[in-house]
């Protein structure tokens, strides 16, 4: 029995909620790549005849799946991330969303999650590339109370989905501050002149920085994106038409990543604010040390982020 | 429909396959060329099971062809098997066609899109297995290009066939020996060609799969496999590889087993030498 208060991981969170999806939805598979999760061993033995170990093989796992969805299933993929976007990029482009076929693909271990895992482990790249790809959903979750919000509406969906799930111990945003998750974005702190648009678990460094900044006399909010595509550009908008600039923030490269999101959406729609992002810039992350030691070195924690954000305001909007 | 009209059909196809091409400018006439008994036989002997009336019907044949660069081989066919009115093939590649150069879902009677190749096999499994799931005793049939087997995901799915046992799995390897600009098994010392495949069938034999070896272009051969296809796999207990050993640009001197000719499209004299070649087979 889990202690009450120990908290599952975003993952574990997922496929608890999906345990009892699966039990209702016989057409529901699910296809793992050597990869597993306590929550995940009832699927293994409960579900025997839906669920598929194809060993280390990500294009099979991949390839498998549209081929089950051709056939009308509903498939769940699941690996570690890099090895679930990148590696097997072409078959979730041509197999499934060619198809528009409902596969999802469960990645763990978002942006520098598997920090000291080094670069092959990294994932900073999954938003920029996976958002180019028609037909597809990403979901970015940044807590367990993001995740639980979206199992249900995932399954119902029909279309090929990408959902970015970080590792165990991620801060638990919304029920520690009593914040109320509204669908696909949340403004989850108000503010008025700068508003910082972040995903997964950098909303959490935002949530600080905003504190930090606040102290400094500037009224900073965050909005918390969990449903990356489709977007809901006039949700955002009308949020962002409050406040006189943005910052984005993400745990990826910001070559075709969020920030990039956010202006082409704003450009596209003649909304235009000063905005200035932040990420990792064209880089790969050898350093060692720890997630929050990298944080630091990039410059992408509250820390860094105060200090930058307090700079720029001052220069660019003041 | 008789051996000999299989052959004449193929004949008549090839023919059509030109012309969709020459009209067209493009698509690949040489790999349509290797697979075309094939087809022909799976489609219009029928060894398959299909109704062109019902595309989703649930208990027809599901074939992938994994070398989507045959399409143009296909679609004839597929109009031949009544899959769409064959005027459609007039507008090969044309504004508002259904018809391209590799394999859409969008047109009739395809189950995949194909042309990149290594993609048809992992797909074919997910369909063995929800015909497993759904009790179904449909084949799936992929056909995959020997030279497309140099791409791994291949054999990540042969693995996997085989550790299931899938006994509707049914994989024809089109043995043209060919690539897009090199060969698989040859050394021309030009630096072009591919490492070689050979041998073969002991690669599908070390990975648990059966192999039969069969000329790819013998009506005869071909119904020594596919005639009673259905009851062998029933009583099989895993997939069936069928090595096809076939000529790509079977039909015509002008580029069968030539190389460079995957990209290109006879014209001129060129031509005028294919149809000849063509009529010719009739007369053999």
């Amino acid at each position: 029995m889990k202690n009450k208060n120990e908290k599952l991981g975003m993952r574990d969170v997922f496929f608890e909620k999906l345990y009892t999806i699966f039990q209702n939805d016989p057409n529901a598979c699910f296809i793992t790549a050597d990869n597993g999760a306590p929550t995940l061993d009832k699927f293994a033995t409960d579900f025997k005849d839906r669920y598929f170990t194809v060993g280390i093989a990500e294009q099979q796992m991949i390839g498998m799946a549209a081929g089950l969805a051709l056939e009308g299933k509903k498939v769940y993929c699941y690996a570690i991330m890099p090895f679930i976007t990148q590696r097997v990029f072409e078959q979730i482009r041509v197999d499934v969303c060619g198809h528009n076929l409902p596969v999802t693909m469960l990645g763990i271990g978002a942006g520098l999650a598997y920090d000291i895992m080094g670069i092959t482990h990294h994932t900073l790249e999954d938003v920029s590339i996976m958002r180019t790809l028609p037909n597809l959903t990403i979901w970015s979750p940044s807590d367990s109370t993001a995740v639980d919000s979206i199992v249900k509406d995932s399954h119902d969906l029909q279309t090929p989905q990408y959902i970015r799930f970080d590792r165990m111990g991620v801060p638990e945003i919304y029920a520690d501050n009593n914040f109320s998750i509204e669908g696909d974005l949340t403004e989850i702190v108000k503010g008025k002149d700068v508003a910082i648009v972040t995903t997964g678990i950098m909303a959490n460094n935002a949530l600080k920085t905003a504190e930090q900044l606040k102290r400094k006399g500037l009224d900073v909010g965050v909005i918390d994106v969990v449903k990356i595509k489709p977007l809901n550009t006039a949700k955002l908008l009308s949020i962002l038409n409050n406040y006189k600039a943005v910052v984005t923030l993400e745990e990826g490269v910001l070559a075709g990543g969020l920030g990039s999101l956010v202006l082409e959406t704003m450009s596209d729609s003649n909304n235009y604010k000063p905005t200035k992002r932040f990420g990792i810039d064209d880089s790969f992350v050898f350093e060692n040390g720890g997630r929050e030691h990298i944080w630091d070195l990039y410059e992408i924690n509250e820390k860094n982020l105060s200090k930058k954000i307090h700079e720029w305001h001052t220069d660019t909007i003041c | 429909m008789t051996n000999k009209s299989l052959k004449e059909k193929a004949r008549q196809l090839r023919n059509t396959v030109v012309d969709m091409a020459v009209k067209a400018k493009t698509g690949h006439v040489t790999s349509a060329f290797s697979q075309m008994e094939l087809l022909v036989a799976l489609y219009l002997k029928p060894y398959m099971r299909f109704d062109p009336q019902n595309l989703e019907w649930e208990d027809r044949d599901r074939l992938i062809l994994s070398k989507g660069q045959g399409a143009i081989g296909l679609f004839p066919v597929l109009a031949e098997a009544g899959f769409f009115p064959k005027e459609k093939l007039d507008n090969f590649c044309g504004v508002d066609s259904l018809l391209g150069v590799h394999c859409e879902w969008h047109t009739p009677g395809v189950e995949t899109i194909s042309g990149s190749l290594g993609h048809g096999l992992p797909i074919a499994t997910g369909m063995c297995q929800a015909a497993r799931l759904n009790n179904k005793n449909h084949l799936v049939i992929c056909i995959v290009g020997d030279a497309e087997l140099y791409e791994g995901s291949n054999w990540e799915a042969l693995l996997f066939a085989n550790s299931k046992k899938y006994n509707n799995l049914v994989i024809v390897v089109d043995r043209n020996r060919q690539g897009a600009i090199g060969a698989t098994d040859e050394d021309c010392g030009c630096n072009k060609d591919g490492p070689h495949l050979e041998e073969l069938d002991k690669k599908f034999e070390a990975f648990g799969l059966d192999v039969e070896s069969i000329n790819g272009h013998s009506f005869e051969e071909l119904g020594g496999v596919f005639e009673n296809i259905r009851e062998t796999m029933s009583n099989r207990e895993g997939p069936l590889v069928i090595i096809s050993n076939t000529s790509k640009g079977k039909g015509s001197d002008v580029f069968e087993d030539k190389h460079l000719w995957h990209y290109r499209v006879p014209q001129g004299e060129e031509l005028t030498k294919v149809r000849q070649d063509i009529s010719q087979v009739l007369n053999d």
